[in-house]
């Protein structure tokens, strides 16, 4: 997976961008408008703090109107190209008539199908939809594209309760544990991962029947997608006198990853052995490229 | 459901010559309860109008585990006719099921209607001694015995009385065993309140004489089966316990005892010489960590307080689950309660088993653990207001922050004057006369407690426990340790109680109403306002931590605003006052590590240990703390937790632990944590650094 990953990240060099619109709904309350455009805000300021050239756009209520919405990727879709990636996120209450998906906004709301038209007039041919409000189950298919990974707060229409998934995919933003690999980056699937276990548990340590149950729509391509990137990986990435070093330290993780698999038909201290130099050459080889 | 059927035989005689309700008490005699049931079912419906059917299908109901539905029929009954005393009785008999503190008006309300009920006499008897009231046990045993001198009942409660007062009970017993030579009824029922008494192996004996002269009594069967039970013994209890639902007596606690035990293959069990610990699989590895050595250390610290070795070790069962806890408790006094003790061996819910911050694990642990050694002390004859005031005393010893705390319930008890005479306060854990008392009561048991520390010293409490252990006289015990009589006690004990809280009292309505319009203003926004008044707020009660505190509240706005000196402040005075919110705690450990105050971090996630240790945020937190304290024994434990719970992030786990193991100079294990940091995440930066430090030449092995 780090191997695709990177071989992506090469092809990619210096011009990718990714694009992230963050939009937060109408409450209906002051404490659920409050909770929206916190997270919202909360999103916004942990993207900014890894830095990068990416594009970041983010829109609370009473400002997160439907025009405004449909503006701001129509703005972004003006500078991104094919190669660039693009993140929406969506925080706030959703709802389902059982024919339409509807993100509650100021004014007139947000239908699935309009987003998804808007996204597929979007440049970029790498999509991340992140939808947390209730009833946003019921968005998954309207949203299917090819390129597109789809997440959802709820498996269907019918879980309509207000949750609190997009809590913990913000958190994710922010916490290095949802970066389980520690390769400084944290894909779509990592935050999925984190995002939907955190949920379980809140429902569990507070004796609630779960009444949201996440959804990710492609795990695979989940995996190679970067939502945030910590450390020096992009920099790394971009500089060509480098290029060598990181192919080694490509083929070296293709041999740890081999000599896992044989992990159980060797005797230990072999295994220990062959791992601890391997690992070894692996760290010497990332401290050049970090020089 | 042992209380009811001493009276069956008695109520069947009431029934009238009526062929369609002398056939239904017919059925309900063989035991042959659904047709019986289905003919009172006829005879309702026939006759909406008729009291006594709705009356005795209410008893039946009552009898066959259904005290809801006998509780409607009672209730229709005196719609009907409103001066019906068999209905009242039988309402006064669904009270006691639940230690209700309205059995005992009802009762008196029933006889007040039929002075010659000799049931509700009965039952008069018997919630007396149930409070421990033997003076008013016998006097009531005496009427009944006037009223049918043969009386099985009043019999047993009056052998029941002198043996819970460890006085001889030969005449009675012989009474018993001449008059009643194969009826059980009558042991049974001094079993039950040996039990009550938490006399269980004494009880055990008495159920086993009641199946021994009637072995078809199955109510007793499944009475042996619980109290062996509760004492550990396995696999007689199972053996009881499917007696008694094979023939048919299938109550609440016999069905989910059983279950209970069926469950106990998801339990694993850990020995020692002094303790046995059984807890659920999927949290034994976490909370082993933390449970085993509290429980050493609550040992060691009672074995030295109260000069006593145990003779055997103490088994601590932990559930995950309320509801399986709940069923060791069944059939108990004390609403809501988190732990139990049965001689040497305690069970208590799990932390989670209850909402986060909830549940002290710890305190709750100690109050359980000088139950048993209260217990040992004195053979079980201590009253309960005392060995509960002494266990809330000892949490708040082993930590001023544990204990109880003064709660809004407390603090109306105080102000409306509810609190208890000190003679009379096992009625407020057994018969509750609201629903907040039995909480009061032992708070007031530990306050107590804590004035006679204060004012006669601490050994005074031990003095006492060796008193009790002749005599179960709270009268006698205070008048004989502390010099004054009970009335003398409850006026300066009310006086102090009185000075500590005179502030508090007096802005309690107050309080009340501010309480409620900020919390109203934060729901809407209105921060200003929250923060404008949350030190008058504050003030009016400091010690209210609970849900809605204005400590959050205040520290909510501050994070929005956002202002992290200010939010700190905010919660730690939260935190001192005693708040146990686990994101509350967890965020001030964060806030105080980020400004460099790490030791006080610490400090505030090592307490919320005892309340939330199954969170894995937690764990991470307290260890990065640890590690910067260069505490490297109590960060391993973190890591160690980390690991044993599983966590997903495995590779820091691993990475930590190998960094604490390492800073105590443990290289070798610190390596192989480091490989299996690096097996999960090669290119995990910090462990690669540390690996090629720990692989170059100066390093050791």
């Amino acid at each position: 997976m780090r191997l695709l990953l990177f071989l992506f990240l090469l092809a990619e060099v210096a011009s990718a961008r990714t694009f992230y619109l963050i939009v937060s709904g109408l409450g209906g309350e002051p404490d659920y408008d409050l909770r929206f455009s916190g997270l919202a805000k909360e999103a916004d300021k942990s993207l900014r703090a890894a830095g990068g050239d990416d594009s970041i756009t983010t829109l609370t209520s009473p400002a997160s109107t439907k025009a405004a919405v449909q503006g701001a990727l129509a703005e972004m879709a003006r500078s991104a190209t094919p190669r660039d990636s693009l993140v929406v996120l969506l925080i706030g209450h959703g709802t389902f008539d059982g024919v339409d998906y509807k993100f509650n906004l100021p004014g007139p709301d947000l239908s699935a199908t309009e987003l998804a038209g808007d996204l597929t007039k979007f440049p970029a041919s790498r999509q991340l939809v992140v939808d947390t409000t209730s009833a946003s189950g019921a968005a998954l298919k309207p949203l299917e594209h090819p390129g597109r990974i789809v997440v959802t707060a709820t498996r269907d229409g019918a879980e309509t309760n207000a949750t609190v998934f997009a809590r913990f995919w913000v958190e994710a933003l922010h916490d290095n544990s949802a970066d389980t690999d520690k390769n400084e980056v944290v894909t779509a699937l990592e935050a999925f991962n984190f995002a939907q276990r955190k949920t379980a548990k809140f429902y569990e340590e507070q004796k609630r029947i779960a009444t949201e149950h996440p959804v990710l729509s492609d795990a695979a391509k989940a995996g190679q997608f970067t939502v945030i990137r910590f450390g020096s990986e992009a920099a790394a990435a971009s500089d060509p006198a480098k290029k060598q070093l990181m192919v080694r330290r490509d083929d070296l993780e293709a041999k740890i990853d081999a000599l896992k698999q044989q992990k159980n038909t060797m005797a230990p201290e072999i295994y220990k052995a062959q791992l601890t130099a391997l690992l070894v050459q692996l760290a010497e080889t990332q401290q050049e490229i970090d020089k | 459901m042992i209380r009811l059927l001493v009276f069956l035989i008695a109520g069947l005689a009431l029934a009238a010559e009526d062929p369609g309700l002398d056939r239904a008490e017919g059925l309900w005699r063989a035991h042959d309860y659904e047709s019986a049931k289905n003919v009172f079912e006829t005879l309702v419906k026939a006759h909406p109008e008729n009291a006594v059917y709705k009356v005795r299908f209410g008893r039946l109901f009552l009898e066959r585990f259904n005290p809801a539905d006998a509780a409607s029929l009672f209730s229709e009954a005196l719609a009907i006719d409103p001066r019906n005393a068999p209905a009242l009785l039988g309402l006064a008999l669904v009270a006691d099921e639940n230690f209700s503190g309205s059995a005992s008006d009802l009762a008196h309300k029933a006889m007040a209607l039929d002075p010659k009920l000799l049931e509700g006499r009965e039952l008069l008897a018997k919630l007396a001694l149930e409070d421990n009231d033997y003076k008013e046990t016998r006097a009531e045993a005496e009427l009944a015995l006037e009223l049918d001198p043969k009386s099985i009942t009043a019999e047993a409660v009056e052998a029941s009385a002198d043996l819970v007062e460890h006085k001889p009970a030969d005449e009675w017993l012989n009474r018993i065993a001449t008059g009643h030579p194969n009826d059980g009824h009558g042991y049974e029922l001094i079993g039950y309140f040996l039990q009550l008494n938490r006399r269980y192996d004494d009880g055990i004996e008495w159920f086993r004489k009641a199946v021994a002269v009637q072995p078809d009594l199955w109510s007793a069967h499944s009475q042996l089966g619980l109290n062996l039970m509760r004492l550990g013994r396995e696999p007689e209890a199972r053996k009881e316990l499917e007696l008694s639902y094979n023939n048919g007596y299938r109550n609440d606690e016999t069905v989910n005892t059983l279950r209970l035990m069926d469950s106990y293959k998801n339990f694993e069990t850990f020995r020692t010489s002094a303790t046995i610990l059984k807890l659920d699989k999927k949290e034994a590895a976490v909370l082993r960590l933390y449970m085993e050595p509290e429980m050493r250390k609550a040992i060691a610290t009672y074995q030295r307080k109260y000069e006593i070795t145990l003779p055997g070790p103490v088994q601590l069962e932990v559930y995950p689950n309320h509801d399986d806890f709940a069923v060791r408790t069944m059939g108990m006094p004390g609403i809501g309660i988190l732990g139990v003790t049965f001689q040497n061996v305690v069970a208590m819910d799990s932390p989670s088993g209850r909402p986060p911050g909830d549940f002290h694990w710890a305190a709750t642990m100690w109050h359980e653990l000088s139950h048993v050694y209260v217990l040992t002390l004195t053979n079980q004859r201590v009253p309960r207001w005392f060995t509960e005031g002494v266990a809330v005393h000892e949490e708040t010893q082993a930590s001023a922050d544990w204990g109880d705390r003064l709660t809004p319930e407390i603090v109306s008890a105080i102000k409306d004057k509810k609190l208890l005479p000190i003679a009379e306060l096992d009625r407020g854990f057994i018969h509750p006369k609201f629903p907040e008392q039995v909480i009061v009561s032992y708070w007031q048991a530990g306050r107590v407690c804590d004035f006679i520390s204060q004012q006669w010293g601490e050994k005074k409490l031990l003095d006492m426990i060796h008193a009790f252990a002749h005599t179960d006289s709270t009268v006698d015990v205070v008048k004989t340790q502390l010099g004054i009589t009970p009335e003398q006690f409850d006026e300066k004990f009310l006086a102090a109680v009185n000075a500590e809280n005179k502030s508090l009292v007096a802005h309690f309505d107050q309080w009340k109403k501010d309480i409620r319009e900020v919390n109203a203003a934060a729901a809407t926004g209105n921060w200003e306002k929250v923060v404008t008044e949350a030190p008058g707020v504050r003030d009016e009660f400091p010690n209210y931590v609970g849900d809605g505190s204005i400590y959050t509240s205040v520290a909510a706005y501050w994070r929005r605003k956002p202002d992290d000196a200010k939010e700190t402040a905010a919660l730690l005075e939260y935190s001192h006052a005693g708040g146990r919110n686990p994101d509350s705690l967890k965020r001030l450990g964060t806030l105080l590590a980020t400004q460099g105050k790490v030791k006080e971090s610490a400090e505030v996630l090592e307490r919320l240990i005892f309340i939330a240790p199954l969170d894995e945020d937690l764990h991470r937190a307290l260890g990065e703390d640890l590690l910067t304290l260069n505490d490297a024994p109590g960060a391993a434990r973190e890591y160690r937790a980390l690991i044993a719970g599983k966590s997903p992030d495995t590779a820091a786990a691993h990475f930590g632990l190998a960094r604490a193991l390492r800073l105590e100079h443990k290289d070798g294990e610190a390596k192989d944590e480091l490989l299996e940091t690096l097996e999960a995440a090669p290119n995990f930066k910090p462990a690669q650094k540390m690996l090629l430090e720990m692989t170059s030449k100066n390093s050791s092995d």
